[in-house]
Formats: C-alpha cells, structure tokens, sequence
C-alpha cells in the first residue's frame, strides 16, 4: 500500500530522515515510535505530502506520488488539532469536507455516531476541549472510507470508554484489510491493536519487527515492556 | 476553492479582531467628520488615518489568522485538494472580510458625508492596499515557518512601507533638489503601494497647491484621468504581484 524508498529530508543542515526503506501493506497495523526529534512526524508529513522528500520515492499503491495529489484519496488522516479557525462550527467543517468530497458517496458515519458529532455541530471549533476536537478529529478520519488511515496520537486525550470504543472500530477496519499507521508516546493504549511495531531514532529505522516477533524475542505480553526490552536488552 | 474561501469567510466575519477593525474603521469615519467642519480636511485625516492603520491591520492580522489555522491547512490538504486551491482561498477570504470591514467602517461615512471623486478613490486605492497586504502577509507567513519571526518581519515591512520609504525618498530630493527630479521621484512612489495611495486621493483636493513644483509634476500625472488609471493599474499589479508570490511559496514550502 505505501512504499517509502531511501527517502532523506534535510532541513538547514540537519538532517531528519537518512534514507529510510518501509513497506506497508494491507490489513497491517502499524505503530510509529520514537524519541521526541526521531523524525516521525517528518515522515508522516512526506507520506501527506506536506513535505517534500530531500531525495527518495513514495509509492501509494504501486504508484510513484511525486507531485500529485490524486493519491490522498485512499488517505484518511487524523491529526492532532490545536490551531483551527475559532469561530468555525463543527458542523461546518463537515459541511465543507463533503463538499471537498464529492467524490465519496458513501461515508463511515460510525465514529461519528459513536462520538455523538451531532450533539456538538453548533459549537465552534474554538470552544471544544481537548478530547472534543480529537473526537471530531477522528470522525474526519475514517468518514471518507479510507484505504488508509494515518493517526497522530489518537488517544493522547480521549476518555476511557471513547478510547477503547475507538481500538475496537480501529480493529473492525483492520479485519476490512485497510492499513492503519499510528504515532503514539502512550504505548499502552495500543496493545492488542498494533501487528507490528517500527521504531525510529536519529532519522534511522532502529528496528522494524513484527509484534509477534518481538513477543518472542522479549518474552513479555505488554507492548511497553516488549519496546524497553528491545531497547535495552543489557539491562534485563 | 470556492468552498474553502466561503467557510472561511464566515469564520472571518464572526473573528472578534475582524469586528474590532470595523468599530475601529466606524470610529475614526465618523469621529473625524464629527470633530472637523470642513469635509475636505476630514477626508484627508481620515485617509492618513486609514492609510497607516489599514497596512498594518491587514498584515499582522492576515498573518495570525494564516499561522493559527495550520491544522486547518494540513487537515484541508490531507485531501486530494490542490495547494493553489487552498491558499487562494486563504487569499480570498482574508480579502473580502478586512473588505467589508473597510468599506462598511470607513466607506459609509465618507459616501455619507462627502460623496465626492476623492472619496472614491480613497476607498478604491484603499482595497488595492488591503489586497497587496494580505497578499503581502500571505507572502511572508508561506515562507518563514516560524511565527514570531513572520510577525515581526511583517512589522517592519509596515515600517519600511509606512515610513522609511518617504524618508528616503526625501532624502532623495533634498540631496538632489537642484537636479530636475520630479518625474525620478514620480517613478520611485509607484515602488510603495502606500504612496500611490495617497498621492492618488491628494491630487483631487486642493492640498496639492502646497506641494510645490514637485507637486505641479504629480497634479499634472496623477489628476489626470489617464493618470488615474495608471496608478490604479499599479495597485493592481503589486496585488498580483503579492498573489502570485504567496501562491508560488505556498506551492514549494515545506508545512
């Protein structure tokens, strides 16, 4: 589904990203980890093409992405959102993003419903806490269908029930064969979501292994402590 | 594109900053006519007024607005949209809100009070100028990521336009006074948007008596209606110029 080929980014002259290979296929669901600088979100913006790549290719769907914006499509994208226009309702983000969408008929109205989006539409986008703009947030991501979805902390200040409510339509998704690409800090949050695990540092890939053999490797259950573990195998 | 630009106006019609601008803009309309008899004079301190605040409105709040909305932008562009489509519709939006601020804060009590061709113009030239300067601030914040640094580059352009740039070209006459300089000096105030402004509204009043030889060059330009349409055509260039730069940066940046 997404091919990323010895792609490098450079800002000034440091260098975020040294030529990183990735592969990610259908139906897989993978977690994006690293240090804070590690270049995460770099590669997140070069996939959304909101940056572009020093050197290297990117592949959506065998198809080579340079300079095209066709590809969004098949992206549904979830970011964390602080800057928005205040006085914007919620309702009219969604009004405008169908409009945009016209292409899609048929939309994934589940997070939206699960979130209760409607009880919200009149509120402007300025007066929603935390939690209610990841709510809207996420409803944006999956409404269009997406064959992917890229979600940056996706839980980092949900509730509870709306977290555990979102892992499970996240899992229904998965079962549907779309691929799921997720940024997260609180590991604990993915556990029982996440096939395979690529952990970034310094703009490398430090490691890229399945949850299965990380499993085995660490012998631990908890996604938290497979991580600490393969970062750190002296100290065990 | 359209679209974009329809719901961000709405959103730009409710901004608090947007409806201070228009009480501002009321405020000094109708003060100045309220306060000075003679219409002509309050037509000139008005444009005085609006042409050093106008600029300055424009840029710092085009800038923040365009900065606080980056999640915004990113979420617009996780779509297939085109980048082109996505700034025009910043440009548009920022445009036609400071607009009908303008218009309907410093146009109707002029139209009111004194309906007259300088008047025209002023609110004319007065759009072209918040058309560049939104382009203008569209051109910096596309291409300086940082905030603050954009704000304050702003800032000092506004200086540059606003001040220093009559600074210089005073200096320019002073030290060359006893060379025929006039149509050089002509030339250089089509390099400042503020200047083809305001030298547009004062051929049309009498104050332009009081501008001395140099002044006999300008009436002789700019109170001509073909002289007219060439400043005019000037403005318009400087907002395509604008445009067109805030497009290209915005086309090539990194987000």
């Amino acid at each position: 589904m997404i091919s990323i080929n010895e792609i490098s980014k450079t800002f000034g002259k440091q260098k975020v990203l040294k030529s990183i290979n990735l592969e990610f296929k259908k139906g897989e669901c993978v977690a994006l980890i690293g240090p804070n600088g590690s270049g995460k979100t770099t590669l997140i913006k070069i996939i959304l093409g909101l940056l572009f790549p020093t050197s290297g290719t990117l592949s959506v769907n065998g198809r080579n992405v340079e300079k095209s914006v066709d590809y969004r499509a098949y992206i549904g994208y979830m970011p964390q959102m602080s800057r928005l226009p205040e006085n914007m309702t919620v309702a009219q983000v969604f009004a405008l993003m169908k409009r945009l969408r016209k292409d899609v008929t048929e939309h994934d109205t589940d997070v939206y419903k699960m979130f209760d989006i409607d009880g919200m539409g009149n509120k402007a986008l300025g007066k929603l806490s935390g939690g209610m703009r990841q709510k809207v947030s996420a409803a944006l991501a999956f409404l269009f269908n997406p064959d992917i979805l890229i979600l940056d902390e996706p839980t980092a200040a949900l509730d509870p029930v709306s977290n555990e409510n979102l892992k499970a339509k996240i899992s229904r998704v998965l079962a549907e064969g779309k691929m799921v690409l997720i940024t997260s800090h609180n590991l604990s949050d993915l556990d029982g979501i996440v096939s395979r695990v690529v952990y970034l540092m310094d703009g490398n890939v430090f490691f890229d292994k399945s949850i299965d053999e990380l499993r085995s490797n660490t012998g631990e259950e908890r996604l938290n402590k497979m991580i600490v573990k393969s970062l750190t195998p002296e100290l065990v | 594109m359209i679209q974009i630009a329809r719901y961000l106006t709405i959103d730009l019609l409710k901004n608090r900053a947007i409806i201070g601008s228009f009480l501002l803009f009321a405020a000094i309309g109708w003060g100045l006519f309220f306060i000075e008899n003679q219409p002509e004079k309050a037509l000139l301190m008005v444009m005085q007024v609006t042409l050093l605040l106008l600029p300055l409105i424009t840029l710092i709040f085009s800038c923040i607005y365009y900065y606080n909305s980056y999640e915004f932008t990113v979420l617009l562009l996780s779509n297939p949209i085109k980048r082109n489509a996505v700034i025009q519709a910043f440009f548009i939006a920022l445009s036609v809100s400071l607009s009908i601020a303008y218009i309907l804060g410093i146009g109707l009590p002029l139209l009111l009070n004194y309906p007259s061709v300088e008047t025209f113009i002023l609110l004319v030239s007065g759009n072209f100028l918040l058309w560049i300067f939104v382009g203008l601030a569209l051109f910096i914040s596309t291409k300086v990521n940082d905030k603050v640094r954009g704000i304050g580059l702003v800032l000092i352009l506004w200086a540059f336009f606003a001040f220093l740039f009559d600074g210089l070209l005073i200096l320019i006459m002073y030290q060359f006074g006893a060379y025929p300089i006039e149509k050089l000096i002509l030339l250089l105030t089509f390099l400042n948007p503020i200047d083809i402004s305001r030298i547009s509204v004062i051929m049309q009043t009498d104050a332009s008596a009081m501008m001395g030889l140099s002044g006999a060059v300008f009436v002789d330009f700019f109170g001509s209606m073909k002289g007219l349409l060439i400043s005019f055509s000037a403005l318009l260039l400087w907002v395509i110029v604008m445009y067109a730069g805030a497009v290209r940066n915005f086309g090539k940046s990194d987000l």
